[in-house]
This record gives structure tokens, sequence and C-alpha cells, in this order.
């Protein structure tokens, strides 16, 4: 079980066993750099997928050190994308990671129906933070991926979540839904579906979880502010979890993270056979890093 | 906390309940005949308001007493309605109920009920409850709600709860348990009245329905009999112990309801709640012990 971010660099086989990340469009500076610095550390191998030339120009002039890489050269990034996919599904790489390629190219032969790699229902995108003044880790989803999730599709968010931190050795995490208050209120749907979510973890219909809702952000993570609500709940102050209910809400407690609370998350994209890595140009080189190694850390099996 | 309908009468007895029944176009044998045995206990002083002529007919060839009780006369029958809500209104008396037990004949007492202006509804849902003692369950249980709400919504449903609770609660059942009815105990985003269970329960949790403890969806099984419930893995305070069953909508009660009276030799008392007055609203197939139970429930409405 991991209470720290830094945790799942422990959780890494570093030997000769260690995992071989798929970079779609590895032509790009920023990646190359994070995944260079990961091979360097023995925590993936890497398969660089892109613009030959281009790899070993970039390599070249910033001094990235390329071994424990292999090239395979792709020029157009749709067949960067598809095979990289195919390397995955052949075994060779387990774990897909987004380069210089926009997200559609990137996730479409992920979502191929019988070539991709779905093993749930949807793909959802979740972050792990380390917080000051919040004593272990917490995961936030779906700040990158579902727009305005239906009852169903926060289910498979929660799915996700959920099995996100199984792979993590929390057998049993608490999922706390986020609205703007802890009441169900017919005209706030988050609320709404915090009520259906916490009964569908009661009755089974979620398994290995814990859930309440609607929490707001406050009750969820801190037991003092709960109380002062007087809302008795297993998961509040205690959240292992964090569920939002659309894509702005997650968006932005992701950044007030990052900016405000000097956070450095790392965020996998859950629902296919391997971990997805999905950065963008904004995030830094150590979220970039810590995005690697914590899909290095979880086995999907 | 009473067990059986036929406890009533004591248990009112001896918390001193002293209530003034008006009846609506009372010029009705079956009716008369509830309100004598109900007078007859104490508990109750009854006003009639209707055809006098006729009334004092049923009393003289039925020899009941006629000393004590209160006539009004009033020959139309919709007069006689607005002057029994009048007198509720005035607090001069405290139990409606109808005489002229017909399902059509309910609009005589509902419409002043709900007038806007002299009415005794204040923004309140009134609902319907149902009182039932079963053979084969170790206490009272309650029904609600077979006749007024026909469709309630999540704020109905909120508000029915309510007022079941209010009743019961006068029992000395301090938070009773309440079962949301439906189809399968499972959330299902297809089935509303498994939403509005999920709903329901978690408003119980945060306070917002207050002095119970709500568990939905259930199915019937699941909610009466705790065996049932943990067959199908269900752990639930409520289940095999509940003290209200709310039904999804009024064909789910009504049929509930009646098949505890066909095939569960049942006992019950049924009143109508959320005005500022209860109301008896029985009906031609109802049987005197029903009637008389149904007069006396009321009256418990005004227990501590």
């Amino acid at each position: 079980m991991i209470t720290k971010l830094s945790d799942i660099f422990e959780r890494i086989d570093t030997t000769q066993d260690r995992k071989r990340i798929a970079v779609v469009a590895a032509h790009d500076e920023n990646v190359l750099d994070a995944v260079t610095l990961a091979t360097k550390n023995s925590i993936v191998d890497a398969v660089l997928v892109g613009d030959r030339e281009k790899i070993l120009e970039i390599a070249d002039a910033h001094q990235f050190d390329l071994t424990g890489c292999e090239i395979v050269d792709e020029k157009e990034n749709i067949d960067a994308a598809y095979t990289a996919v195919r390397l995955i599904r052949e075994g060779s790489a387990h774990i897909l990671m987004k380069g210089n390629v926009d997200t559609p190219t990137y996730l479409r032969p992920v979502l191929h129906g019988t070539e991709g790699l779905r093993t749930g229902d949807i793909l959802s995108s979740i972050a792990i933070f380390e917080l000051k003044g919040y004593h272990k880790v917490v995961s936030l989803t779906d700040g990158g991926l579902n727009i305005a999730p239906d009852l169903k599709t926060k289910v498979s968010i929660v799915r996700n979540g959920v099995f996100f931190m199984n792979c993590l050795g929390i057998k049993k995490p608490k999922v706390a839904v986020l609205g703007a208050l802890e009441f169900v209120n017919e005209h706030m749907t988050a609320t709404i579906d915090g009520a259906l979510l916490s009964k569908m973890a009661q009755r089974g219909q979620l398994k290995n979880c814990i859930v309440d809702g609607p929490l707001s952000f406050d009750n969820a993570i801190s037991a003092d502010s709960a109380r002062f609500k007087g809302i008795e709940s297993e998961v509040a102050g205690d959240a292992d979890v964090l569920i939002a209910p659309n894509i702005e809400t997650a968006n932005v407690l992701y950044k007030s993270f990052v900016y405000l609370a000097n956070a450095s998350p790392a965020a996998v994209i859950m629902g296919a056979s391997v971990p997805i890595v999905l950065t963008s140009r904004a995030d830094t080189e150590t979220v970039k890093l810590n995005s690697i190694a914590l899909a290095a850390s979880i086995n999907l099996q | 906390m009473i067990k059986r309908l036929s406890d009533l009468e004591q248990y009112l007895r001896e918390r001193n309940v002293k209530t003034r029944l008006v009846v609506v176009a009372a010029q009705d044998a079956n009716v008369i005949e509830a309100v004598v045995k109900a007078k007859k206990t104490g508990i109750v002083d009854v006003t009639l308001v209707g055809n006098k002529r006729i009334i004092e007919d049923v009393f003289a060839r039925h020899n009941y007493e006629l000393s004590g009780m209160e006539i009004i006369h009033e020959e139309n029958d919709t007069l006689a309605g607005v002057t029994a809500v009048k007198l509720i209104k005035e607090k001069k008396a405290h139990i409606l109920m109808n005489g002229q037990e017909s399902y059509f004949g309910a609009s005589l007492i509902s419409k002043p009920i709900l007038d806007k202006k002299d009415g005794i509804v204040k923004g309140k849902t009134m609902s319907h409850v149902a009182v039932f003692e079963l053979e084969h369950y170790h206490k009272l249980v309650a029904v609600t709600d077979v006749a007024v709400n026909i469709s309630p919504d999540l704020k109905a449903k909120a508000a029915i709860i309510s007022n079941a609770v209010f009743l019961m609660r006068r029992f000395g059942i301090e938070t009773p348990k309440v079962a949301v009815l439906a189809a399968i105990e499972v959330v299902n985003d297809k089935m509303p009245a498994t939403m509005d269970a999920a709903m329901l329960s978690k408003m119980a949790q945060r306070g917002q329905i207050k002095n119970c403890i709500i568990d939905g969806p259930l199915a019937f099984d699941n909610a009466i009999s705790e065996k049932s419930a943990l067959h199908k893995g269900i752990k639930s305070e409520v289940s095999g112990d509940v003290d209200i069953l709310l039904a999804p909508d009024i064909e789910t009660a009504g049929t509930l309801y009646q098949s505890f009276m066909f095939f569960a030799n049942a006992h019950v008392a049924s009143i109508t709640v959320g005005a500022s007055a209860p109301v008896v609203l029985t009906t031609k197939l109802d049987t005197l012990e029903t009637r008389f139970n149904s007069i006396l429930l009321s009256a418990s409405t005004y227990l501590k």
C-alpha cells in the first residue's frame, strides 16, 4: 500500500524484467527528456515509435541518452499510434505513452473494436496526488476524458478508480462523490448521482469500495468539516478517490492542486489492458516522470 | 409501543386522549355504527353534520344512544363538508370523517379541505397511511400511499415518508424504519423507483428527512424478511424490521393493501394525514372494525 507518491518508485520492478513503454510520436523534446530519464533510472525500457531522424536530432541536441531505447521508424503519427498498440497487443510493450501527437489520433487505435486495448466499458483519466495537509495519497477522476458523465459512465469511472487503487495495494478504497453540497437536491444531478452511487456500493453493484456522496470537497477531505456539518460517513475526511461530477470540476481541482498546493501528481488512463500515459505539454518533467513510474508500478493483471 | 390495533383503545385511554370527531354527510348507517362505538370508548366526542331526520332515524332503528351526540342539520352534502372543515379550522373539532362512503364521494371533503382560503392544508403534502396488523409479522406496519398521491415524485415521496414517520412516532417508535419498495433491491437507471429509493436513503442519512432510518430500493421480501435480505447479500437495518413501507405509486400500494386484506387476514386502520387534522376516509367495503380502528388511529395523532 502506498501512502506517499514516492512509494510508487519502490514498487517498480527495475530488474531485467522491467516493463517497456511504447511512446507514440516520440519526436518531442519534453517527452524524450522524461522517457530517457526513466530509462536511465531503470524504471522502464522504451520503444520510441516516431520519426527516427527527428528523434535522433532532438536527442543529439539535448544530449539525451538513448541507451535502453529502441526506435521504430514511423513518419505518420497515425501509423505510429497503430504500431505502438500492436506492440502492446503482441506483448513486447507494456505501457503506452503519448508524444507529439494529438489525443484523438493517439487514442484511435486504443479504442479500435477488435485490434484495440479496451477492457472496461470506458477509458477514464485518473491523477494521484500527495498533498501537504492530507494524510495519504488521494486520486482524482476524471479531469481528462469524460466530459459530462451520466450515471452509467460514472459507475465505470468509479470502477476504474477503485481498480486503480486496488492495483496500488489499497484493497477497499473510500470513494467520495463530489457535489456542490452534501444534500440530495433534485435540481443538482451531481447530488443525485452521489446518492445513487453510494447505494450501488452498498448493494454490491460497485465492489471493493466504500462510496459516499454527495459530499462537498471540504467534507470529503476533512473529518472536522464533516463533523461540523453533522455528516456521519466512513468516507468523509478519509477519501482515497474523489469522483468529480464533470470534467471542468476535476480539471480545475487538478490544476488548483498543482498551481496552488505545489502538488506534482502522477496520472494514467485506466480502462485498457495496459496503463496509458497521456500527459499534456503543460505538465512538468516531474509529472511526466511520475506518470511513467506510476504506469510501471501498477500491474493490471 | 403497541403491537396490535386492538391495543389502540387502551393505549389512548391511558394517555388521556380526548378529541372531537366531525362527520360529513353523517346519514349513513355503517358510519354511524362505527361512530357510536368510538364514542363509547370516551376517546372521541362526536359532531354529526348531515340530514338530521335520517340520522335520528338510524339511531332509533338501531337503538343507539343519541344523548351526547351533537347533530348539525345540513341537507346539502357539499355544504356539510364546508361546515365540518370550518369546525376543524376553528379547532372546535379535531378529526374529520367522510360519511358518504364511495370512491367518488371523497370530493365532498377534499374540496373544502383543499380550498385555498378556507381549507386546512397549509402548503403541506397530504397522504394516506394504512397501519396493518398482520398474522405473520411481529409488529404493526404502515403502507403508504394507497389513496391520495398517484405517482409521487421525489419531493412528494419525502413528504409522504415524513407523514408516516410522524404517525408511527405517536406509538412510541422513536426512529421508525422505512423501506422504499421497488421491484428489485439494486439501483437501475431504467427504474425510477430504485433511483428515488437510493436518494431517499441518502436524504435520511443526511438529515433531510428526520427521525427515521430509510433503506431502499428493497423488494417486498427484502423489506419484511431479514432472511430473504441476507440471502440476497443485503445488510440493512431496515430489512425484516420495517415499520413503514413506501410504495412507488398508488397501484403498488393499493395492490399490496388489498392482498393484505384478502389473503393475510389483516387488521387495518387507515387515515389521511398532512392537513391540520387527520381525515378518516373509509369505503363501503370496509368493516366496522376498520372504521373504528381508523377513528382511533386518527385520535392517536394527538398523542404527544
